[in-house]
């Protein structure tokens, strides 16, 4: 079986890809491979407590029906996992598990008929999300631990919940925080327990990372730094779990949230050029012809910084599926955007702007409040913004952003940035 | 907080576009899909800049779009058509 147009990724980056070549190329075959049984959802919604809390229902985080698929004439093979990529060929080689298609199965049916485990492409999309990072901790396959990246996950742990009487959380990242105050809306005993001197360090410094632990202290929840899990105890179900130091926490649920990875073992024979994700120019092709990287698994050349980048947030995955479904339709358009995140619990809002990695030729300028309710901080390479950090400091975001796509020069602004009372939008390009 | 916006277009079906502030956490999803139609406030939220403008498709791509549907559709008739 061929297709013109063959997408690897059900997420947004993968849908949104589909739906933009049939704006352009309404006639070209599509097929989206996605190793989920599910039609594209919401991964944002998963940790949001409205949703955990039931107060929007739980098909609320589906964002496409089946019937949508259909009516746009795209093919979708739910859990079906790529295993091989022959470039050569143009083929793409899938797993021999069943057919489960909830969307579209009396096509995928049609098209594989249990036999057939190849697919060719014309043009190939290769939008593979992420993968929870595997918690190398002895205990950590007993019942009771999850990890928070699919619907499935959040089924697993609203079930596991019922019974739940105090939990621990592993990391100081998003879906750590995000957990934690939903855990703590349910009213469990939670201890969070971060490797790290503070609150998602290196991305965020000490002063934020203090913000965060004291908001999260208030709202009950205790917060061990610089602790680590040696072991998780428990005949079959977690019972408790026992730190380097020797502390033993009781617990019966655990979530790790200590960040995820690309899996792209399946990519090593392809030719496929990587590094910690999928390499791609500003177009989103890759080094290999007729294939485009778009959402949380490329690593693409980014316009507005002038390197290489990879990020894992929504708008980033939906925006760059669009620039590559349109460029495998024809065009050659460049990715461009400044993408943001943000999360609020606990009273407080930790927002992330464009690239916020630290490096060494980055300076950063702290915009404080002298009462510490807010703290921004700027980072700046080469004399210009390219990304910021903000503890309570939302009404500044969209500036900000702005700052970063107009590439404004800010050499020798330091003191004007420092001044939480210079407005930063007299900064901005008059038009 | 719930923003209404009633929209007046001839020949669209869509009869109110309705932002919830309180589940926008300002990805800005709906601001790529279709920039003429919504843009973040100084809070970092969802505005309709003009809610006569684009077309219906447009709009209800950009609800689609939205990971916390904060964006609700309503037709001429009140009946909610997204989500």
């Amino acid at each position: 079986m061929n297709f013109k147009y063959l997408i690897i990724g059900g997420g947004v980056a993968g849908t949104s890809a589909a739906e933009s070549i049939k704006t352009t190329d309404p006639a070209g075959s599509i097929a989206i491979v996605n190793d989920e049984n599910y039609v594209l959802y919401s991964k944002v919604m998963l940790s949001k407590p409205n949703y955990f809390l039931d107060k929007i229902g739980s098909e609320k985080a589906f964002l496409k029906t089946p019937e949508w698929y259909q009516q746009q004439g795209i093919v979708f093979l739910g859990g079906k996992v790529a295993t091989a990529l022959d470039p050569k060929t143009k083929t793409i080689t899938l797993n021999d598990g069943p057919i489960r298609n909830e969307a579209t199965d009396s096509q995928a049916n049609q098209i594989f008929n249990g036999a057939s485990q190849q697919i060719q492409y014309e043009k190939l999309l290769l939008a593979l999300g992420s993968t929870p990072r595997k918690w190398p901790v002895k205990g950590a396959d007993k019942a009771g631990v999850f990890s928070l990246r699919t619907i499935d996950d959040y089924k697993e742990i609203k079930e596991g919940l019922k019974t739940t009487k105090s939990a621990v959380i592993v990391g100081g990242g998003f879906i750590g925080f995000e957990m934690c105050d939903i855990l703590r809306t349910f009213g469990l005993p939670v201890t969070m327990i971060i490797r790290e001197p503070h609150f998602w360090d290196p991305i965020l410094d000490p002063i934020s990372g203090r913000m965060v632990t004291e908001a999260i202290d208030k709202g009950g929840a205790k917060v061990m730094l610089n602790s680590e899990v040696d072991e998780v105890l428990g005949t079959e179900k977690v019972e408790n779990v026992k730190l380097k130091d020797g502390t033993t926490i009781p617990c019966d649920l655990i979530i790790i949230g200590i960040g995820n990875f690309c899996q792209m073992d399946w990519l090593k024979n392809s030719g496929l050029e990587v590094n910690r994700g999928i390499l791609a120019n500003e177009y989103l092709e890759t080094n290999l012809p007729d294939v485009w990287t778009a959402g949380d698994s490329s690593e693409y050349s980014d316009v507005i910084l002038e390197e290489k980048v990879q990020l894992g947030n929504w708008v980033n995955a939906q925006v760059q599926g669009k620039t590559a479904g349109l460029n495998m339709a024809g065009k050659k358009i460049p990715f461009k955007l400044v993408s943001s995140y943000n999360t609020s619990g606990f009273g407080i809002n930790i927002a992330f702007v464009g690239d916020v990695g630290i490096k060494p030729d980055r300076i950063i300028v702290e915009r404080d409040e002298p009462i510490e309710k807010s703290h921004v901080r700027l980072l700046i390479q080469y004399g210009e913004l390219v990304g910021a950090t903000a503890i309570n400091g939302m009404d500044e975001l969209t500036t900000i952003s702005k700052l970063i796509e107009k590439d404004t020069k800010v050499i020798g602004l330091e003191p004007d940035l420092a001044n939480p009372n210079f407005d930063l939008k007299t900064l901005l390009p008059k038009t | 907080m719930r923003i209404e916006y009633v929209r007046n277009k001839e020949g669209s079906n869509i009869g109110k576009i309705v932002i919830d502030r309180d589940l926008c956490i300002g990805v800005a999803s709906c601001v790529s899909v279709d920039p003429e139609m919504f843009k973040l406030d100084d809070e970092h939220k969802v505005i309709v800049i003009n809610p006569d403008l684009t077309d219906d498709q447009l709009i209800t791509m950009a609800a689609q779009s939205c990971p916390t549907q904060a964006i609700i559709l309503f037709d001429k008739t009140g009946k909610q058509i997204f989500p």
